[in-house]
């Protein structure tokens, strides 16, 4: 038996957790529904950027869901979790009320509890596992609903419960970003009792989850509260800070950092490179959500601009295509469409994430590929010309490869594209470190201890996996800090 | 943090600004550039650093009023202090002893060419600097150039200074009576442009310091991209300089307009309201 | 010493020895080299659209364990594409920034119209002088009818000639029933070149192991003799230059080729067998042979074979041509 599973087993022969398994009979359980999670109307929700589509679950909701858990003596659910929470626990608690501990022991393996429970695709992970699901065919435990439910009710209940750290041991440790790898590696590092720092190149912490996520799915003011816990722990905050250029690994060391860990995300926009693609009006989902989610351009009294569009062209379909064409919804776009290669089943995007845009009146244009833009003579995109697809045989992600129709392409009316077909890693920290080694695609090469070719640089999240999921660079985050301590303990032994 | 230590406008519409920074004073380079918010609400604006002070742990900029964002930096006084500033960002100039260097600076691009032209002088070139501008009032940082330059010539439209005429004209001037090894030109686009084709006609290696539009500056939008040699680049984290004759100078042009028609509202009603 | 310049790819070229598409031309040395040792051009290493997708194929294989996560490898086959053009981009502009004097001809092949397009655009802005289509259509489909085929043919190259402002020009496979017809439209087509003819991979079979292997990937001495009947067949019938591919192994070869019609050969193999001094070979031997049958300049050369001291080639020669070669192999039978 692994210590996880025996520590496990420990907390689920407690007595309060036997007596709960009891007061229902497993039929009871299974036979109930799966919650279904309260919206904003479509109507509604079109008209504001910031009001959250998912509403959360009522108490009585998660009461109830709570109980569907049959707590099973195998968590299976656990291992789809990348950062193992203690799935069974944080339910068992919400069954009984004692919400506070619930979100506690969220904290003991998740920074970022509020943040999880919001954007984790849990269909793929921990719902993915559920027993309800892979024995009984049922619907499985709404865990991410739960796991929303608890930290919002701490976070509700204005008192916010700090994890306990470890006596400061003296060494200090860098994060590079200030990302979901990075705060979750924080926040493991600062609970060893390390002195942590987190270099933020932008001006507010917490990359992707405040440039990129948008409002209604994601409220900053969410991550914030999860921030200051960080903060209260100890983790310190720096931001405007670019290392390797406002200061370098080297000054950094001679400060006293004895490890570093990048998770400097995937900087850079990905475009198609196709003609006409550099006319105005033609952005990366990147810029586009920026200035919205980061600098609020879509609020007058921000000075930051964003281009508007009447007719509102996204490609892509993956989550951040998702993002923008609500966004443009939201911005006032008559026409926001989706242009996709493949069929809507193929969309990478989380089926919520889809029936959401569906809902709100998003246009999908499946089977079809941009193929070249037009401009008027102010060099604003006007038109753009797509060639329909068909799909040909499955390719090695299982999905049926796009094929092009010959001669079937068309013109559609456009006055702002938003180009969201992925993203690669920054170049910014290979550039200054010559001896680290980066794929072919620029990605930071580790081991499985997360540990780059240079033995005090971890490194995890998008720079390494190129792109990931925030809760697989939360994992990652994780992972490095239990590697970097093992490392740092023996070489300075 | 970054408080402003002193301010001297240099025309109606330029201003010179020395902030504190001693991290970015000690780390920049020739070339480099940051990127500032001036409050709360403020944009990400990018601006080139003319001068550092690493004793101090200063650094100089110098902004041209051409919207909200920048009206609102020109409006902070001594004491105030900038709520962020970043950097510094950008690749360095190559600086190497080449021989002969024509620097060539209009308007506010005279700012970011200052160290580039010190940088050049100290790697032991003979440096000939062009500044061109409007009017007498809009030529800047004369004298600090004249310090680092064997020869300076100015150019003015109107002739109120130096010469009458366009920086080519300057340029050129110098290019069919001596041998130049190295051209750098930092200004508006058109003039950038004009430049690079009379040097191309030469066959002199140009390089060009773009101002393109920027978000983060540092890879994360895109917004700055620009066409060189076929391929396009990001200004913030493939430039600022570029290989002036692989520039799609006119792309260039076109994408600085992007915003025009938002900009002049916003910048209407915020002159509007104060 | 002779006149070695000739015109083929749309281009005057500085001798009839062409390197015909291969990784022999990876690297601005290597070109150097080819150049120094008197090619009148480099057909550079095919953009294949088909390997692109496999790349991409593997891409997926190989990131998608570690990533649960569809969205970064979803438009994955561009960063890929995007990467070709960009070595295909930094590898002319070096040749061109190394000041190496030699025609750079881009190669393309691939399966959709869209996509021969988005390359050809690519390739002539990264700065080749001109296009060679690696267009084939292995008739072994049961379901494309011959006349489905020449339709394919004949749209994509109308479709890329009209994207492009560089000469393009065509590698064709013998794979026709009506092969001379064929290179006759083509020819009328506004395609400058045709090269005669495009080498497959083969198939063979390991016995021992009981499964299917790739042949040998380099073509024999013997190979050049389809091309040279093909060539002489066509010669002064076609509106466009002709040139041979496959099997020049020596100097003796490539006369042949071009006194049968051939405005230049390509050769690949005998690069390989012999090293890049191979190119210079030829190059001198052609040339002493020029000087010693006093004949001053390619262009005399070119479809000697087929005219000389003959009084109406257009009907006549041909027939006596492949008559010649009706003769011959009755003769080794």
């Amino acid at each position: 038996m692994t210590i996880q599973s025996e520590y496990l087993k420990e907390r689920r022969d407690q007595e309060w957790r036997a007596e709960l398994r009891n007061k229902l009979k497993g039929k009871e359980r299974t036979n109930l529904p799966r919650v279904h999670m309260p919206e904003e109307s479509p109507e509604e929700r079109v008209k504001h950027q910031n009001l959250e589509v998912n509403t959360g679950l009522s108490k009585e909701q998660a009461l109830v869901e709570a109980s569907r858990c049959m707590d099973c003596a195998n968590p299976t659910c656990i291992e789809g979790c990348p950062v193992q929470i203690n799935i069974p626990e944080f339910i068992k608690n919400i069954e009984r009320e004692e919400f506070a501990l619930a979100a506690k022991t969220l904290k003991q393996t998740n920074a970022l509890p509020a943040v999880c429970g919001r954007v984790c695709p849990q269909e793929k992970q921990c719902e993915s596992k559920c027993f309800y699901l892979t024995k009984l065919k049922k619907e499985p435990v709404a865990i991410g609903y739960l796991e929303r439910f608890a930290a919002d009710w701490e976070q509700n209940s204005g008192i916010m419960d700090i994890p306990e750290c470890a006596p400061k041991n003296g060494k200090k440790v860098a994060t590079v970003g200030s990302g979901p790898s990075s705060l979750s590696f924080a926040g493991d590092m600062i609970k060893l009792g390390y002195e942590v720092t987190v270099f933020e190149a932008l001006h507010e912490i917490g990359g992707v989850l405040k440039y990129g996520i948008p409002e209604f799915r994601l409220p900053n003011k969410k991550v914030d509260i999860e921030l200051d816990v960080l903060k209260k722990m100890g983790v310190k905050f720096e931001t405007n800070f670019i290392v390797g250029r406002t200061a370098s690994f080297d000054q950094l060391k001679e400060e006293g950092y004895e490890g570093f860990f990048v998770g400097s995300g995937a900087g850079l926009p990905r475009f198609m490179n196709i003609p006409g693609e550099n006319n105005n009006g033609i952005l990366s989902s990147n810029e586009y959500l920026t200035r919205v989610n980061l600098m609020g351009a879509n609020n007058d009294k921000n000075d930051t601009l964003v281009l508007k569009g009447k007719n509102v062209a996204v490609i892509g379909g993956g989550n951040t295509a998702m993002d923008s064409v609500r966004t443009a919804k939201r911005l006032g776009a008559e026409r926001a469409i989706i242009v996709y290669r493949r069929s809507r089943v193929e969309m990478p995007a989380r089926v919520e994430e889809v029936k959401h845009a569906d809902e709100e009146g998003i246009e999908f244009m499946n089977l079809a590929n941009p193929l070249e833009y037009f401009a008027d003579e102010a060099g604003r995109v006007n038109k753009m010309r797509v060639q329909m697809m068909e799909l040909g045989e499955p390719d090695s992600s299982g999905r049926r490869r796009p094929v092009p129709i010959e001669g079937s392409e068309t013109d559609i009316d456009v006055d702002l594209v938003i180009v969201a077909v992925g993203v690669s890693p920054n170049p910014l920290i290979p550039a200054c470190l010559p001896d680290l080694t980066v794929s072919r695609w620029g990605t930071i090469e580790v081991n499985d201890n997360m540990q780059s070719s240079i033995p005090v640089l971890f490194a995890g999240g998008d720079i390494v996996r190129g792109g990931a999921t925030v809760i697989l660079a939360m994992g990652d985050g994780r992972n490095a800090a239990k590697s970097m301590h093992e490392y740092l303990m023996t070489i300075n032994k | 943090m970054n408080q402003i230590v002193e301010k001297e406008f240099f025309s109606e519409n330029v201003v010179k600004l020395v902030v504190e920074a001693p991290l970015i004073a000690k780390a920049r380079k020739p070339g480099n550039f940051v990127i500032l918010r001036v409050s709360e609400n403020g944009e990400r604006i990018p601006l080139t650093i003319a001068a550092a002070d690493e004793t101090k742990g200063t650094i100089t900029i110098i902004a041209q009023k051409v919207g909200v964002s920048t009206e609102k930096l020109a409006q902070l006084e001594v004491g105030d202090a900038l709520i962020d500033l970043v950097g510094p960002l950008g690749k360095e100039t190559d600086i190497h002893n080449v021989g002969t260097v024509l620097a060539c600076g209009g308007g506010v691009g005279v700012a970011p060419l200052l160290p580039i032209v010190e940088g050049f002088k100290k790697a032991g070139n003979r440096v000939i600097s062009v500044l061109a501008a409007r009017s007498k009032d809009l030529i800047i940082l004369e004298d600090e150039i004249r310090k680092w330059s064997d020869e300076v010539i100015i150019m003015t439209d109107d002739g109120s200074h130096g010469k009458k005429g366009l920086v080519t004209q300057g340029a050129e001037e110098v290019i069919l009576r001596e041998k130049v090894n190295e051209c750098i030109v930092i200004g508006p686009a058109i003039m950038m442009k004009f430049t690079s084709l009379l040097t191309k006609k030469y066959n002199i290696p140009t390089q060009a310091s773009l101002n393109s539009m920027m978000v983060d500056g540092t890879g994360m939008c895109g917004a700055c991209r620009v066409t060189v040699g076929g391929k396009t680049k990001f200004t913030c984290v493939d430039g600022p300089e570029f290989d002036a004759h692989q520039i799609d100078f006119d792309e260039m042009m076109m994408r600085l307009g992007g915003y025009k028609t938002e900009e002049k509202i916003d910048f209407e009603q915020f002159m509007n309201r104060s | 010493m002779a006149n070695l310049t000739t015109h083929f790819f749309g281009l005057d070229l500085k001798s009839p020895v062409i390197i015909g598409s291969a990784g022999l031309s990876n690297s601005v040395e290597k070109i150097r080299l080819l150049a120094e040792n008197g090619a009148g051009a480099v057909v550079l290493k095919s953009v294949f659209e088909e390997e692109i997708y496999n790349e991409y194929q593997s891409e997926i294989e190989k990131q998608s364990v570690a990533h649960h996560n569809l969205e970064h490898l979803d438009y994955f086959d561009y960063e890929i594409k995007n990467d070709r053009v960009k070595k295909y981009l930094e590898l002319i502009q070096g040749v061109k920034s190394a000041g190496i004097d030699i025609p750079l001809v881009a190669s393309i092949n691939c399966t959709s119209g869209s996509d021969w397009v988005f390359f050809a655009k690519k390739l002539e802005e990264a700065g080749a002088d001109a296009l060679e289509l690696n267009l084939f259509v292995l008739p072994s489909d049961f379901d494309r009818s011959a006349d489905q085929i020449h339709d394919y043919y004949f749209k994509t190259i109308n479709k890329v000639i009209e994207a492009s402002n560089i000469p393009v020009s065509i590698k064709l496979s013998p794979y026709f029933s009506d092969l001379a017809r064929m290179i006759k439209e083509l020819s009328e087509t506004k395609l400058v070149g045709i090269t005669l003819f495009n080498r497959f991979y083969n198939v063979d079979i390991d016995i021992d192991n009981k499964e299917l292997v790739p042949a040998k990937i380099l073509s024999h001495p013997f190979e050049y003799l389809q091309s040279l009947r093909w060539i002489g067949i066509m010669s002064g019938r076609v509106k466009c230059d002709l040139a041979a591919s496959t099997g020049v192994h020596d100097y003796e070869t490539a006369i042949k080729l071009i006194m049968a019609g051939a405005s230049a050969v390509q050769v690949v193999s005998g690069i390989y067998k012999h090293g890049y001094d191979f190119v210079k070979e030829l190059v001198v031997g052609i040339a002493k042979w020029m000087d010693e049958n006093n004949i001053e300049s390619i262009p005399q050369l070119i479809g000697s074979a087929n005219t000389e001291g003959i009084k109406n080639p257009e009907m006549y020669e041909r027939v006596q041509f492949m008559k010649y070669f009706g003769e011959f192999d009755k003769a080794i039978d």
